[in-house]
């Protein structure tokens, strides 16, 4: 494996260790970071971003190393480059912008002491005398490889907000006017302090990011233009972005107030240094003519400068190969594990009406995984946060990594969650995957949610599953990717005869007659602990022999073990709840999406016990609407009187008729299962 | 005493042989003719390093003038010693009158691969555009030294064509060999400072230092210790640690070998432990300048090498007592006989 290192530790060396890295890993070379290299205080993003490229030292034998900014090398690295105690087979390529002979002299001798051999040293003053930035650690290097322009249908414009004052009055509104034309679209990058001041406003629907929170490749293979604005350009990264595009034969637009980039003699265009005018600039002059500008910017001589190739020449690695076709496209579905299976079933529902023929993947949590293997789907497993875990996104470091080893470019990731993981957010842009989010609604009123959206600019379709009633369906963002359907819902036959058959091996299996069959499903107790409901449930249960009640929960769920002793109580572990429900006299559940809508199309009476947590969609507003429609009755969960009243009525009195009667006349959307099917098997290209 | 007035041109502040190697060679010089001491305050050291303690003693004990930074120096006879003071910065900073210029190439100009060692045409360019002298030269210090000051003049253009002085401007070493051990063990040990160019690869150390020895004492070796290099069968000493002549009471043989992309230029180590009465193994660069009194070798022989000797003891008192007449050419009076010659020659010059 090819070791990509750096002279000193820190920040800046560590980010060109990563885009240097990922440059190479792209060509298809096998390359690694020492995981010893990791600097103290990396945040999130760079830990996502290396990820793919750490490695222990133990673990490592490398085959090259190549050594970013040489001109400053410091002990620790120089001891690390001795303790590798690499063979003379093994090239060792340091780049650096060296001051003068001497600082030159003395990095090669340096490594020579520690190799006990010659590094080739490479000073990249040489090759870039007007390098972008001077002192950059970073090689400043691409990948020579010009892509036809635009590249997809809508060509996508990167803004680079530099050191723009967001709370300038005209400033928003007009980013809010790019982000409306029809000939591109917007993607803008800002500081963490711009983004929020952004967030904080009506123009929170602005797609925006941080720059590190892609790789500068990902972030040129997702762009045709780049326009950068402020005083130069801040920092390694922000360069690197710039010369990817420019070598892929993208339009870079030097908008800075110093010509930082032009002045290099990069081949990138002079445009405005007002954001005011950027709009008929890119119009007027950019975005129609990326074609030629793409011709232009791929035969200038600056390309020699900043080709990746020379690097790779001087380490002896062999010319990239081209990349092997993938296997053929499939469709990914990653549900989430929530509080229930809703997420994951609603997935399985929609998997299911996919035309025959299409390859379908799942990776999911444990949680979910019998129920998904049980519908007869492949899956990769995942691993659920855990507190025991070292850090808080350790799981989704791993979802990220196992993610990028199950898909392919081209393939088609279908997330069905309410928050859009980094895995997610990444993989979906580094892989440069379709992307569809199944995104139910009943969101509630939490910083959470805002969040979420944030990242609904990288999937090309939003599939909104609606709700059956429409004052329930809120709208949380607009635009052509936003699908609405109706109701995804699971639905089963179920005929007297069935039904009767099933109580009567219910009876068998529990060795009881009963008249009546209660189902209660009120989850895992994961968002809110039902265990007094289900005893108290039990308790009154008890002194009704003709009852058979059934505390139905998923496999492997925790049920507290008081719950077996009631005389007419039975827990059952299943993952055909529904052929239950189909069966009970009434329903006693949370109201959750799927059972809501579930039992709705399946017209069960049924008495609902919403759930409440802050990332929990708003099962009481759900479960009202219902009950305002005598479809159901509604219980809160601390009403202890209420349920006890529910249920008398619907055993004694004539709730439950009255609930059937009400269900059999409403009227319900046309479920959206087939269409949310439709439109992931869409070419969205073509559409 | 000569009237030649003779100025030495120092970075003071150099911490290693420079200094040891000018401060022996002022008690000699003092004592022939009258010398000033130019100290140059050069970008390599900063504004905090202070003097080298043993150029300090030495200066203060023979009552030296020492004029700091000074805009001109003039003198018959200018020593400048290692110009490599000079890497950092663009100009010497004092102007030189002097009808001979002598500079002491303490430093290899090349390494073993032929790369420079630094950047020698700059530092050269310095003195040669600061200095009008009759007569510029180059004396290095050693067999060795000299090979790489010829190979860099060869491949390099400079501005005058400098002169290099026949004999070398050695160091000043101890001369009297201590009787060796007439029963050598497998105590085998290295010293040198604690700078990575001193140590080989690891693989060579671990050829060098053996677990089958009976001990192996490596006298500087922080760096080992600081990357927490594991051999329970070294003895790993920071330098600085214990005296030179405690460490060599604790080996038999003196195994010293360099990264082989360095080499040092006089090997100063190697004298002092030819001075104890060790048998020396390094690699026939290095041990060039001190003849059939080292055993030039490869780590790979080491092990071979050494079992001879244990093998018949007689050889190994025979080869340490070769030192001799080596280190009598290292001699204060072989120097001085040495600054005469120059003098003479001078003087005779001046007419």
């Amino acid at each position: 494996m090819i070791v990509i290192s750096a002279g000193t530790r820190n920040l800046r060396s560590y980010d060109a260790q990563l885009v240097f890295a990922t440059q190479l890993a792209e060509r298809g070379h096998d390359v690694c970071i020492d995981a010893a290299s990791l600097p103290e205080g990396t945040r999130r993003s760079r830990t996502y971003e290396a990820a793919s490229l750490l490695v222990d030292r133990a673990d490592i034998s490398p085959t090259a190393v190549f050594v970013l900014g040489a001109d400053e090398l410091d002990d620790p690295f120089l001891s690390t480059l001795w303790e590798y105690g690499l063979g003379s087979e093994v090239p060792v390529v340091a780049t650096g912008r060296f001051e003068d002979q001497q600082a030159y002299l003395a990095a090669k001798a340096k490594l020579a002491f520690s190799l006990g051999r010659e590094a080739e040293v490479i000073d990249l003053c040489q090759s870039q005398p007007r390098a972008m930035l001077p002192k950059a650690v970073n090689p400043l290097v691409a990948a020579r490889a010009p892509r036809a322009r635009p590249m997809g249908r809508t060509p996508v414009v990167t803004v680079a907000l530099g050191s723009l004052e967001t709370d300038e009055e005209a400033l928003l509104p007009h980013l809010s006017r790019l982000n409306n034309r029809k000939e591109f679209r917007l993607q803008v990058i800002a500081s963490g302090k711009q983004k929020e001041q952004i967030k904080s406003t009506a123009y929170r629907d602005l797609p925006v990011l941080h720059l590190t929170e892609l790789s500068p490749v990902t972030f040129a293979h997702r762009s045709d233009v780049f326009v950068l604005f402020g005083q130069g350009i801040a920092g390694e990264r922000m360069a690197s972005f710039a010369i990817n595009l420019m070598a892929a034969g993208g339009a870079v637009v030097d908008c800075t107030e110093n010509r930082a980039i032009v002045e290099t003699g990069a081949p990138a265009l002079r445009g405005p240094e007002s954001l005011m005018a950027l709009e008929n600039y890119l119009c007027g002059t950019v975005v129609k003519s990326l074609g030629q500008i793409g011709e232009q910017v791929a035969h200038s001589p600056w390309q020699r400068s900043i080709d990746i190739a020379r690097l790779e020449s001087a380490a002896g690695l062999p010319p990239p190969e081209p990349k092997a076709e993938p296997p053929h496209r499939k469709v990914v579905f990653f549900p989430t594990n929530g509080v229930g299976l809703g997420h994951a079933q609603r997935a399985t529902v929609v998997a299911e009406a996919l035309p025959t023929g299409t390859d379908v993947t799942f990776a999911a949590f444990p949680s979910c995984i019998p129920m998904i293997l049980r519908r007869g789907f492949d899956c990769l497993p995942l691993v659920s946060r855990s507190d025991s875990h070292e850090t808080p996104i350790a799981n989704d470091i791993l979802t990220y990594r196992r993610l990028q080893q199950v898909l392919y470019p081209g393939d088609r990731l279908v997330f069905d969650g309410g928050y859009v993981f980094d895995s997610v957010f990444r993989t979906i842009q580094e892989m440069d995957l379709s992307a569809a989010w199944i995104r139910r609604g009943l969101w509630p009123d939490s910083p959470s949610a805002r969040i979420a959206l944030d990242r609904e600019h990288v999937f090309d379709r939003v599939i909104v599953p609606s709700e059956a009633f429409e004052e329930l369906n809120d709208h949380y963002s607009f635009g052509n990717r936003i699908r609405i359907v109706g109701p995804i819902v699971k639905q089963a036959e179920r005929s007297p005869q069935a039904r009767a058959t099933l109580r009567d091996r219910l009876q068998e299996r529990f060795g009881r007659p009963f008249d009546k069959l209660v189902v209660s499903m009120l989850g895992g107790g994961v968002a809110s602990d039902r265990a007094a409901h289900s005893q108290m449930l039990s308790a009154l249960l008890a002194e009704r022999p003709e009852c058979l009640h059934l505390i139905v929960v998923w496999p492997n769920s925790t049920v507290s073990p008081t719950l077996h002793n009631w005389p007419n109580t039975r827990v059952v572990q299943t993952l055909e709840a529904t052929a239950l429900c189909l069966s009970a006299d009434f329903v006693i559940s949370a109201a959750g999406y799927n059972s809501v809508h579930e039992i709705l199309y399946h017209r069960i009476p049924a008495i609902f016990i919403p759930q409440s947590a802050p990332y929990l969609d708003d099962q009481t507003r759900r479960a009202r609407a219902l009950e305002e429609r005598g479809l159901c009755s509604t219980v809160e969960e601390t009403d202890f009187l209420k349920l006890e009243r529910a249920l008398r009525d619907c055993l004694d009195g004539t709730a439950a008729e009255s609930f059937r009667r009400a269900l059999e006349a409403v009227e319900l959307p046309e479920p959206g299962t087939e269409s949310a099917a439709r439109l992931i098997a869409q070419d969205w290209e073509a559409a | 005493m000569s009237g030649t007035r003779v100025a030495y041109v120092v970075e003071p502040r150099f911490s290693g042989g420079t200094s040891s190697a000018v401060a022996a060679e002022l008690r000699v010089m003092s004592e022939c003719c009258p010398v000033v001491i130019h100290a140059r305050r050069s970008a390599m050291f900063g504004d905090t390093q202070g003097m080298a303690p043993v150029l300090h003693q030495t200066i203060d004990a023979l009552g030296l003038p020492v004029i700091w930074d000074a805009p001109e120096i003039s003198a018959d006879v200018v020593i400048i010693h290692n110009p490599s003071f000079l890497k950092f910065q663009q100009a010497f900073g004092a102007r030189i009158f002097a009808r001979q210029l002598i500079v002491v190439t303490h430093e290899n100009f090349v390494r073993p691969s032929g790369i420079e060692a630094f950047d020698v045409g700059a530092c050269l360019a310095q003195i040669d555009s600061a200095a009008l002298a009759l007569r510029k030269c180059l004396a290095p210090i050693s067999t060795y030294n000299r090979a790489t000051v010829q190979a860099w003049l060869r491949e390099h253009r400079t501005t005058i064509a400098w002169d290099v002085l026949d004999a070398d401007w050695f160091n000043i070493c101890e001369t009297d060999v201590a009787e060796p051990t007439t029963t050598p063990r497998d105590r085998r040990g290295r010293h040198s400072r604690a700078t990575r160019e001193k140590f080989p690869p690891l693989e060579q150390l671990d050829l060098c230092f053996p677990v089958h020895a009976e001990s192996n004492v490596l006298l500087g070796a922080n760096f080992l210790i600081n990357a927490d290099i594991e051999r329970p069968h070294w003895t790993l000493l920071p330098f600085g640690s214990t005296d030179v002549d405690t460490f060599l009471d604790m080996i038999d043989f003196y195994v010293y070998f360099t990264t082989p992309t360095w080499r040092e230029s006089f090997g100063r180590v190697i004298a002092e432990a030819l001075a104890a009465g060790k048998v020396v193994l390094t690699d026939p660069d290095t041990g060039a300048i001190f003849g059939d009194a080292v055993i030039p070798c490869q780590p790979s022989d080491v092990d071979r090498i050494i079992d001879g000797y244990l093998a018949e003891p007689s050889r190994y008192v025979e080869q340490a007592l070769r030192a001799q007449p080596v280190l009598d050419s290292f001699s204060a009076a072989s120097f001085r006989q040495r600054l005469c010659d120059l003098l003479t020659n001078d003087a005779e010059a001046a007419g």
